[in-house]
Formats: structure tokens, sequence, C-alpha cells
């Protein structure tokens, strides 16, 4: 292997570094429809996390995505049982509007939850919509993360819409969940036009030679790991960066530096 | 351990990933980088262009450099665009290709025994593996039905199927490996935490193959999941070159 990197070899060799312990920025939790998962369980997620070197997971269960009043309770009882391990998002389903205030009040009791996670391909509704705003003035206001599934073209959550939220709310860090996948011009162009806004790199980090180009112009500091655990295998992400042909700084930067800032850590 | 990548391409393509191997020299520099030894390559013409061009384009490009073994596309012979099926095994024979690629979807035909039955009956007869790419063919639901339908009318062939996609597809194709033994899958998209394992558990590692479906796919993805499944040993060098090896190994061309 000529890849120069001392990460890369220590990976190979271990599947984990001493000097890279890894944060995953986007996780969830449980079984889901669409998928057969051998390891859902918090219990199996913090094995695979031990055996990839991921000290930390900010997850919303699968739950959550779907009904959320049940979903962030399962989240909340998780963090309380693992706080070493599971931080969470929120959840925040427009779809159930009416009970969103309540929803918000509730989050504000809980232990371990960094923000809102926000699923608008899915929930059919789009970011830039009436509906979401209780949940990002109330980020805005306490200054919280918010991880948003984001996808090129989509009516829902594409880098555009992104970039109008960004601008409208400067407190807000807002982390664009698989990079805006496909838009990578536009999504690369609102991370460096904002400096609340962060590249999660889930499923992202597979396109060949995508990581170069945004370290490139966006920058190590605006780019965050993910894996959508338990979906992926921290290895497959991590492997696509260790074999990207960038510095072992900016790796370090992506797989834990960046995630530590945001955290607080 | 030795890596033999079973899913990977070169040459210039219609739409390409942000970085590409133009030719056989930076796909080998890119192989270099992250400790492959050897690959069952395609170019990118064979899909994008066409056979007619892609497998002639593969051959040249691939002589002399025996770490990449060359695989050509086919079509049904019908059109006669590459030759009566006997004419393309002969050719096969002359530029050792050990393994074929189809692409129905991107080429628009039938893989039904209506339009390709000689050839397949060649193509078993010969052991010669044939790669599909699931997410050519349509992907999901209608590409696993597609790939039910052309075992259950030749259930002889051998079939890899690639890129299965990161909606982890085992309610799909556990089924049909359950059926059909000769039924294979490479691990290019096999992202699905504990998948491997689970596989290799249930089936054994004799039906998996190592690929990283370069350059769509950042080699290094396929390459530390693999290195580092929670499997044995035996396990992690049959599926990283040792099964490949096999298969090519029993083709008689």
């Amino acid at each position: 292997m000529k890849n120069p990197s001392e990460l890369a070899k220590e990976f190979m060799a271990k599947g984990r570094a001493d000097s890279c312990s890894v944060i995953d920025m986007h996780g969830h939790l449980g079984p889901y429809q669409g998928i057969y998962f051998p390891n859902a369980s918090p219990e199996d997620m913090m094995r695979t996390m031990d055996r990839a070197g991921v000290k930390m997971i900010v997850s919303s269960s699968h739950a959550s995505l779907i009904d959320p009043k049940r979903g962030n309770r399962l989240m909340a009882e998780v963090i309380k049982r693992y706080p070493d391990r599971f931080r969470g998002y929120w959840c925040i389903n427009p779809n159930y509007y009416k009970r969103m205030d309540e929803d918000i009040r509730e989050f504000s009791e809980k232990e371990g939850f960094v923000g809102f996670k926000f699923l608008s391909d899915y929930h059919k509704y789009p970011i830039t919509g009436p509906k979401y705003e209780p949940a990002l003035k109330h980020a805005d206001e306490n200054k919280l993360l918010i991880l948003m599934h984001t996808w090129g073209g989509s009516p829902y959550d594409s880098p555009s819409m992104v970039s109008t939220l960004a601008e409208k709310y400067p407190n807000v860090t807002f982390l664009m969940g698989h990079s805006g996948y496909g838009d990578w011009e536009k999504s690369i162009q609102v991370a460096i036009a904002h400096i609340n806004v962060y590249l999660e790199l889930c499923s992202a980090y597979r396109v060949n030679g995508l990581l170069e180009w945004m370290v490139q112009d966006a920058g190590s500091r605006k780019i965050l790991f993910g894996t959508d655990l338990p979906w992926f295998d921290p290895h497959y992400g991590i492997g696509c960066i260790l074999f990207s042909k960038i510095r072992d700084e900016d790796r370090h930067n992506i797989l834990h530096r960046n995630a530590e800032k945001l955290l607080r850590l | 351990m030795e890596f033999f990548d079973c899913n990977v391409c070169f040459g210039a393509m219609m739409v390409p990933p942000p970085r590409i191997a133009e030719n056989v020299q930076a796909l080998i520099e890119e192989m270099d980088f992250c400790g492959i030894k050897e690959g069952l390559v395609r170019h990118a013409a064979q899909r994008d262009d066409s056979p007619v061009v892609g497998n002639e384009l593969l051959s040249e490009e691939v002589r002399g450099f025996g770490r990449l073994h060359g695989t050509w596309a086919i079509l049904p012979h019908q059109t006669g665009e590459l030759g009566s099926p006997e004419e393309f095994m002969e050719g096969m024979k002359a530029h050792n290709i050990r393994a074929l690629w189809a692409f129905p979807a991107e080429h628009k035909y039938l893989m039904t025994r209506t339009a390709l039955g000689p050839l397949y009956d060649l193509i078993i007869e010969r052991h010669i593996p044939l790669f599909i790419s699931i997410t050519e063919s349509c992907g999901g639901i209608s590409g696993w039905y597609l790939i039910e339908q052309i075992l259950s009318e030749s259930s002889d062939l051998t079939l890899v199927v690639t890129d299965h996609g990161s909606w982890g597809q085992d309610r799909f194709f556990r089924p049909l490996m359950e059926k059909y033994e000769n039924l294979y899958l490479d691990t290019s998209r096999y992202e699905l935490d504990g998948g491997i394992k689970a596989f290799c558990d249930k089936y054994g590692p004799d039906r998996l193959l190592f690929g990283t479906g370069f350059p769509e796919m950042n080699m290094g993805g396929a390459l530390l999941t693999l290195a580092q499944a929670d499997i044995t040993t035996r396990e992690r060098e049959a599926i990283a070159a040792g099964n490949l090896k096999r298969l090519l190994g029993r083709v008689r061309l």
C-alpha cells in the first residue's frame, strides 16, 4: 500500500487508531421499515463503535422519525443509560405540528440532546415551511445544532434551501446531512458562504474524489463524519476518508476535531 | 492480505464522479495507493459507448498488464454486432477474457433465454462468470426480479450481482442465495453494519467477492470494511481474492 497516511496504516492493521477517537455526528437507533439490520440495539451499536474506535455517536432513533413523541423518549432513555457514548437529536416531524410546542418544551427538559433532526424529504414538508419555524426559532435562541437530511434537487431540503435558513437563523449550526447528496457544487458553495453550515459526510463519503474537492474548496474544518449507524459500517466511511488524497490533519478534523468543538467535548 | 478487485473500471465516462482513472496507468496508481494487487477490469466505454467499441479498447489497453484481467460486455447475438455466440467466444479466447458483464438497461435488451439462450449455453459450458450491476438494471425490487428471472431460466449460470446498494438488500437476495447456488455478490456496496459477518455466519464466505465499485466509489470503503469485518482470516482471504481466483481458474475458453 503506497498510501503514506499513518492513520490509514493503523486503521488497516487494528481497525481503529489510538490518536483518532472518532465521533459520529449522524446516527440512528433501532429497527426501521425498509432494511434488515444485524446490529440495531444500542448495545450492538456500541460493539460496532468499539471495533472502529468511535467514542461517541449523536443519534435520532428511527422511531422518532415516524412518531416523535414515542421515539424521542426512547432516545432519551438510551442517552440516560449510556451518557458517555450517545448524544441525541430531538426529531421534529412537521406533520405533527399541533404538538410541536409541547415537543419543544419536553426537549428542553431532557439531558443529552444537542439540537434537532429534520427529515424533510421523508416527511414531505420543506425545511423553509412555516411549520418548522417554532423549532428553528428555539434553536436560534439557544444556539443549537440541527442535523438535516439534505438532497440535491429535493423540493424539501436542497442545499439552496439550507442557505436560506442559514441566513435567517445565524445562531443555529446547520449540519447538511449527506452533504446535499448529488448537488455537490452547490453544497460546497453553501458551506463556504455560511459560517454556520457544515457538510456532513454520511453516504457522500463514498463518491470518489468528492472529499478532496470538499477539503480543497470548503476546508476540512467544515466537514463532519457520520454513518447513519446502524445502517453503515463505520469502517466503510472511515476507509473512504483514509484513502482519499488528503492529509492526516484533515482526517483528524473530519473524524473528530470538528465534532469535539461543536459538542464542546 | 491479498486483494483482487472484481468490480473496477477505467476510462472516460459520460457522467464521471469527481475523480476517475482515465487510463490503465492511472488505475494501477489508484490500486497501489490502496494496496490492491489485482483487478478484474472493464473500460467505461463498454457501458457508456458500446460493447463494440469498448470491448476492443479494453483488450488493447490491458494487454501486457498482468495484474489486470479484462472482461467483455455482452449483447444479444440477433443484431450481429458482436458476431455469433461462437465467434464471440473465439474472440474471448484470443484475448484471454474470462468474465463478462451485462448492462441490459443501458444497452436495452432482455436477459431472457429468448434473447440470450445460445450465449448462456456457451457461458455455462465454459464456466464463465457473468457480472451484472443491480443498480444498472433498475435496482431495488425490479433489479432483483430480473436476477430471479435470469436464474430461474438458467440456474447453472454463474451470476455475480454487484453494487447492491446502501439500503441493505439482504431481504431481496437471501432467498435467492438459498435457492441458486451459482449466485454470487460483490462487496462494493455491502456497507450494512455487520452485513458481511451475518452473511458469512449463515451462508459461508464462498459466494462473496471483494469489489470496490471504482471509480464511482472510493476504493477505501470496501477495502477497510472487509479488512476489519468480524470474520475469520480464512473467510476474509476467500472474499478478498480466493473466491474470484477460483471462479476464474475454472473457466475453459
